[in-house]
């Protein structure tokens, strides 16, 4: 860590947040708000948390400011000019100094920053470093903990994820008959306004944004990264492809139903996991007793294995749910036209 | 495999494989959704009643996710209390998919698999937060949750969307200040389970950033359960929401947070540190006062069956954050008694409510009349529901509210006495009035003002498949109060905690 | 200087708190509402992080961690800076992308209705 680039980054970071909420623009607002995202990303990438930068930068950074934008063009990006005092501002600058008052008579007694000696490092975290090789034979530990010790939060993580694209759905979703969707997509794609350089330059670059999301995915054990954020770089590709061809030409090669289908198989992967190890006679969950089914494989090895496999079941969740999110916002629910 | 080891991963496996079964049969066809749910959510119920029994045989059930042991991995602990609020959860659950079937099919016909998907997942983070032991396991379970909340508000008419969205922002507020006050603990003591904060704890209750954390959970819950000055997302965000959905949320969001507050109160902290060391328990109490007295009169100025009942809730809240914070025997018991009854009270109602739009299409007072002739059964479930709201003995509602005013008497919280006694007369006077309106104005023909010609739904009693639920719910509103005495002696007794 | 270096983070984290709050509960746009509740989300995540940062400790990897030989290697909890705050930021990332997911779908559901994003002139409508 160095505390200097700690201070410079915080220091921007704030400037960005005020600067999101006070422009009057909604488009400036969300790219700013992008801005914000990959300096968090670097805070925390600096702060030794590779993981979370990396997730910052797929997530946040990436697909939710895309969504940001893409709400932004479907509705307006005009934003009424309002200086006067009413009741809500008020409200909200009694509430902010409220919370900000608390918070700071609560921080006098944290434990120093980057303390080695606060309860935080000492009590649990050293065990997972100290017994993650030989408990799970995972190195990264963050992918250790956050699939098998805490496995089960990130079981409902994924199933957030897709309880949100089924909320995008529900929420959004207005169809025409299924016959007419079909020929419209039929129909075919002659769109001309379409930029040819760029549309070329993105086709070659697809493939090799999906070959890193597949690296992201497999190498998730021994260096950053894992299901998250392959499955978010996976979504992201077809996400790109919507950007620069438009819907029809990603609906044909993905379409609704696949994406629904494939939403609900990453999240039973998972969760079929954890079953299979119930009717194998362990706890939910719990894959050493996988070395049963396994060949060869011991049952810290088959700990490994079972990570692997429910980092499949995210990636493929996670792919299928950004995509379906942002098909559904960009095109106002109704797959007609995208952005 | 031992079956009863399993028991409490079962309840959650049972909602969440529906889930996909339901989203992926949904893609082809939407006629296997509701069985697939209801057979789901059956099985939640009896697998819940296999865990309240064997918590009764032999005491408090530990689970150990992955097999981890417990502060390094994220356990499931089953006491007494969550295993009654287990069963409530999916009792409720189960009544209200039963009922679903038809308003489902009214009010969202193209939105099938995805209400029913939802649904599920919701009852899922539901049974998740009551059986959860880890504090961070129980914001991800409020997430997911209250995603699916704002999905199934925001498919309403009307103003859902908007009341959703104000949901959307306060709910995420409350899950947020959870996190942060969790986070808080953290810090100090670097667990996150409960069980181990319990443990931790005592050596830091001095600590202001300890104090701090507990205020922040607080209202974080508060916020959640819409506890009186931050109540106002919640009668909006209920009384749009689509009728299926509103029979699920109104009885269960409130009441699971009710209880997770006492989980967070006595099992995370400990009554010495939040009765002596917060030392804010007149000021709740007070703060419930004005929720029972502000959402009484609140529900007394609406011309809106539905929304008149989502003040009432607000009111409830009053009633058993109140008696949990009266600091005593009697008050906490009543508090948990309460969560059980107006679990059922407030689906029993909700239940009516939905007959009514199914049958009128709208839940206005004038909506009512004379429904006691056109539908008899409804209406005496409704009879029974509106006398336990009261407190009318034998009826359920009668009883809790016996042992919340024991509770106030042997704290000497006078006012709370007051607050209790008076929601029970504005109850009296609001069920009296639409009762009157029911029995005694004549039958006017609202819904067929487009279509006379012998188009119009004939008003008469509902399908069997709301009915049935209905029933069952009011009879168990009286069974229940007939066996309040030995719910209290030989489940909640040993749910309130030791030292009170 | 010693306090300013220590304290630095926590104070960023509460005035970012601050931001977000203020702007989830004054701002009269929808959208922007959205951002301060992302910012107040991500404040959050700053604080965790900061728990989980630890002096002269590196990224939560072990090295040469590679092959079966490793776990007989001395590891050091002093060497890598507190893992479990990142898994738990993990989560709350993707849930923070989840609920800015459905509240835009809600944003845009509102807008459909009411032709407006400003809270004031939907109220007006109501």
């Amino acid at each position: 860590m160095i505390w200097q680039l700690d201070l410079i980054i915080l220091t921007l970071i704030i400037l960005c947040a005020f600067a999101t909420i006070s422009v009057q623009d909604l488009l400036s607002a969300a790219i700013i708000f992008g801005a914000y995202s990959f300096l968090m990303c670097l805070l925390w990438t600096e702060m030794g948390s590779v993981d979370v930068g990396f997730t910052e930068a797929a997530v946040g950074a990436g697909v939710g400011t895309v969504f940001c934008i893409a709400a932004v063009f479907q509705t307006t990006r005009k934003v009424k000019v309002d200086h006067q005092m009413n009741p809500s501002k008020f409200i909200g600058l009694l509430a902010a100094s409220f919370i900000g008052i608390v918070l700071l008579i609560a921080q006098g007694d944290f434990p120093a920053w980057a303390d080695p000696d606060s309860p935080a490092s000492r009590y649990l975290s050293p065990h997972f470093i100290t017994n993650t090789i030989a408990e799970t034979s995972v190195p990264n530990i963050v992918t250790s903990v956050l699939a098998d010790y805490r496995g089960f939060d990130t079981m409902f993580e994924t199933a957030v994820i897709f309880a949100a694209g089924v909320a995008v759905f529900a929420i959004l979703r207005r169809g025409r008959g299924k016959e007419e969707n079909d020929q419209a997509v039929a129909a075919g794609t002659e769109d001309v306004n379409q930029d040819l350089i760029i549309q070329w330059i993105c086709r070659q670059l697809v493939p090799f944004m999906q070959l890193f999301a597949l690296y992201v995915v497999a190498h998730g054990h021994h260096s950053p990264g894992g299901g998250f954020q392959g499955g978010v770089i996976l979504g992201a590709s077809f996400i790109l492809l919507q950007l620069t061809y438009d819907l029809k030409t990603v609906l044909q090669r993905m379409s609704e139903r696949w994406n629904v289908l494939l939403g609900n198989l990453g999240v039973f992967i998972y969760a079929g996991i954890g079953l299979l190890c119930l009717v194998l006679g362990a706890n939910f969950l719990d894959y050493s007793v996988l070395s049963k089914i396994l060949p060869a494989t011991s049952p810290i090895m088959a700990r490994s294995h079972g990570m692997l496999g429910i980092e499949i079941g995210v990636a493929i969740a996670v792919m299928a749910i950004m995509i379906g999110i942002y098909t559904n916002l960009s095109s106002h629910g109704d797959h007609e036209q995208g952005l | 495999m031992i079956y009863s080891e399993q028991l409490p991963i079962l309840l959650m496996i049972f909602p969440l494989f529906a889930a996909f079964a339901i989203s992926v049969t949904g893609v082809f066809h939407t006629r296997y959704c509701y069985p697939v749910a209801v057979c789901a959510l059956i099985g939640s119920l009896y697998t819940s009643v296999g865990v309240l029994f064997e918590v009764l045989e032999k005491g408090v059930i530990h689970y150990r996710l992955g097999g981890w042991p417990p502060p390094f991995g994220i356990e499931y602990v089953i006491d007494y209390l969550n295993g009654l609020v287990l069963v409530v959860v999916s009792f409720v659950s189960l009544g209200a998919v039963i009922f679903s079937k038809e308003s489902v099919k009214q009010e969202l016909p193209d939105k099938i698999p995805q209400f029913y998907t939802l649904f599920v997942l919701l009852v899922t983070g539901l049974l998740g937060m009551t059986v959860t032991g880890d504090a961070f396991n129980l914001y991800v379970l409020l997430e997911i949750s209250a995603l699916a909340t704002y999905a199934l508000i925001a498919m309403g008419k009307g103003r859902a969307m908007f009341s959703s969205f104000i949901y959307v922002i306060m709910g995420t507020l409350g899950a947020c200040f959870y996190l942060l006050g969790v986070g808080h603990l953290y810090i100090m003591t670097g667990s996150l389970n409960m069980g181990d904060l319990y443990t931790l704890m005592p050596d830091l209750y001095a600590s202001h950033a300890i104090l701090v954390a507990f205020l922040l959970i607080l209202v974080g819950i508060w916020i959640k359960m819409a506890f009186f000055p931050l109540h106002g997302w919640l009668p909006n965000a209920y009384t749009y929401a689509p009728t299926a959905t509103s029979c699920l949320i109104a009885p269960l969001m409130t009441k699971v947070s009710v209880y997770i507050m006492i989980r967070i109160m006595f099992s995370t902290f400990s009554p010495a540190f939040v009765f002596n060391t917060f030392a804010a328990a007149n000021v709740i109490v007070w703060m419930a006062v004005a929720a029972i007295i502000g959402g009484s009169i609140l529900a007394l100025a609406q011309t809106d069956f539905k929304k008149m009942l989502t003040y009432l809730i607000v009111a409830e809240v009053g009633y058993m954050v109140g008696g949990i914070w009266l600091a005593n025997r009697h008050g906490i018991t009543g508090a948990i008694l309460h969560i059980v009854n107006d679990a059922l009270m407030t689906l029993c109602l909700f239940l009516v409510v939905g007959i009514i739009v199914y049958k009128t299409k709208g839940h206005q007072f004038n909506n009512m009349q004379g429904l006691y002739k056109k539908m008899p059964i409804t209406m005496a479930a409704f009879t029974i529901g509106a006398l336990s709201m009261i407190g009318v003995p034998p009826t359920a509602g009668f009883f809790s509210k016996w042992y919340l005013i024991l509770g106030a008497i042997d704290s000497g919280q006078w006012s709370f006495m007051a607050a209790l006694l008076f929601s029970s007369l504005v109850n009296a006077v609001l069920f009296f009035r639409v009762i009157e309106i029911g029995y005694f104005e004549p039958f006017a023909d609202h819904h067929g003002h487009g279509h006379h010609d012998g188009a119009a739904i004939a008003i008469d009693e509902a399908p069997l498949s709301m009915l049935a639920p209905l029933v069952v719910v009011a009879l168990s509103l009286i069974i229940l109060g007939v066996y309040a005495g030995y719910i209290v002696t030989n489940v909640i007794q040993f749910a309130v905690p030791a030292g009170i | 200087m010693e306090t300013i270096i220590t304290d630095y983070n926590y104070w960023i984290y509460i005035l970012l708190m601050m931001i977000g709050l203020y702007a989830m509960l004054s701002q009269n746009n929808l959208v922007k509402k959205i951002i301060g509740m992302s910012i107040f989300q991500t404040a959050i995540i700053v604080f965790y992080v900061s728990i989980g940062a630890k002096k002269d400790a590196t990224i939560p990897i072990i090295e040469h961690g590679h092959g079966h030989g490793a776990a007989s290697q001395a590891i050091s909890a002093l060497q890598y800076v507190n893992p479990l705050p990142h898994v738990l930021m993990l989560t709350a990332i993707v849930v923070a992308v989840s609920t800015l997911g459905v509240a835009l779908a809600i944003i845009l559901g509102i807008h459909r209705q009411y032709g407006t994003l400003e809270e004031d002139e939907i109220l007006e409508q109501i």
